[in-house]
């Protein structure tokens, strides 16, 4: 539900529950009883369910993750004029969705995955208000990056199964699909966001 | 069995409670921002809950309790 509709309702909801606020009485009639249940039981629970579940959805845009301060250069990052920059190649050839980008790629692709994705959210939020944050270039992934998160998309596709590289020696796709080899730190995609390097990159601009 | 004068102070601190909760969440809602997700759920679901459960509370206890739909007997019958 678009977050307009949910304002609108809440509005809505917030003014009913204010004429109940002034004038009770209306409930002697079972018209006001009617009204009084829907007034304080089903429009707010509604009005919370969709609230909650729109929050969910925006958490889940690039915008969103990049509005903490201290995000700002892994944003920048996805700029980046360099193919070999994984992230950025990503988000420029829209391999993922680039209004999802930070989500596509950080989420768990397990059961549960969203959640505890959110549950890193709230980490994230802790050591941001309570605790003493790192420098952007310090913050470290809660673990390795696992393979699975790669092989959600790559997993079948023409070039993964049959790249010349991944295929020069045998064993190297099963490991690669059984997480033994990693896709990142193992030395094959390892530029990823590479923040260090940030200034001394061009950056490719949406508008040209 | 509804009619009381403490259901009436009941259903008015329920839809206050929900009035709060519902104005949080609008402005959490407009605020988009990733700590306006925590107030939402802690601040204006907790209002929301309260609100809830209250009115629930009210139509289980006080709206079945009687206690003021008894009319007034001076002489104590």
């Amino acid at each position: 539900m678009p977050t307009a509709a949910i304002l609108i309702l809440i509005l809505f909801s917030a003014l009913l529950a204010a004429v109940l606020v002034f004038r009770p009485s209306i409930t002697i009639h079972p018209g006001g009883k009617i009204l009084a249940f829907g007034v304080l039981f089903f429009l707010p629970v509604f009005c919370l369910v969709t609230g909650v579940g729109s929050e969910m959805e925006r958490s889940k845009s690039t915008a969103f993750c990049l509005s903490c301060h201290i995000m700002e250069p892994y944003g920048k990052s996805l700029h980046v004029d360099d193919p070999t920059y994984l992230a950025a190649a990503h988000f420029q050839n829209h391999r993922v969705a680039p209004e999802q980008a930070c989500y596509t790629c950080h989420t768990n692709y397990a059961m549960f995955g969203t959640f505890k994705a959110k549950l890193g959210g709230l980490r994230h939020l802790y050591v941001h208000y309570l605790r003493k944050e790192p420098a952007p270039e310090g913050i470290q992934l809660h673990e390795p990056y696992n393979n699975r998160e790669c092989l959600h998309c790559h997993l079948g596709a023409r070039s993964f199964e049959q790249g010349a590289v991944h295929n020069a020696d045998p064993d190297t796709l099963p490991a690669v699909k059984a997480n033994k080899v990693s896709c990142i730190s193992s030395g094959c995609h390892d530029v990823v966001h590479n923040l260090r390097q940030l200034d001394k990159v061009k950056f490719w601009s949406e508008a040209n | 069995m509804w009619r009381t004068g403490t259901m009436d102070r009941q259903l008015q601190t329920s839809a206050l409670l929900l009035i709060s909760g519902l104005l949080v969440e609008g402005l959490c809602l407009l605020w988009s921002r990733p700590i306006a997700f925590i107030v939402l759920v802690s601040l204006g679901g907790g209002l929301i809950a309260s609100g809830v459960f209250f009115f629930l509370y009210s139509l289980l206890f006080v709206a079945h309790s009687g206690k003021a739909e008894k009319p007034h007997d001076p002489e104590g019958r």
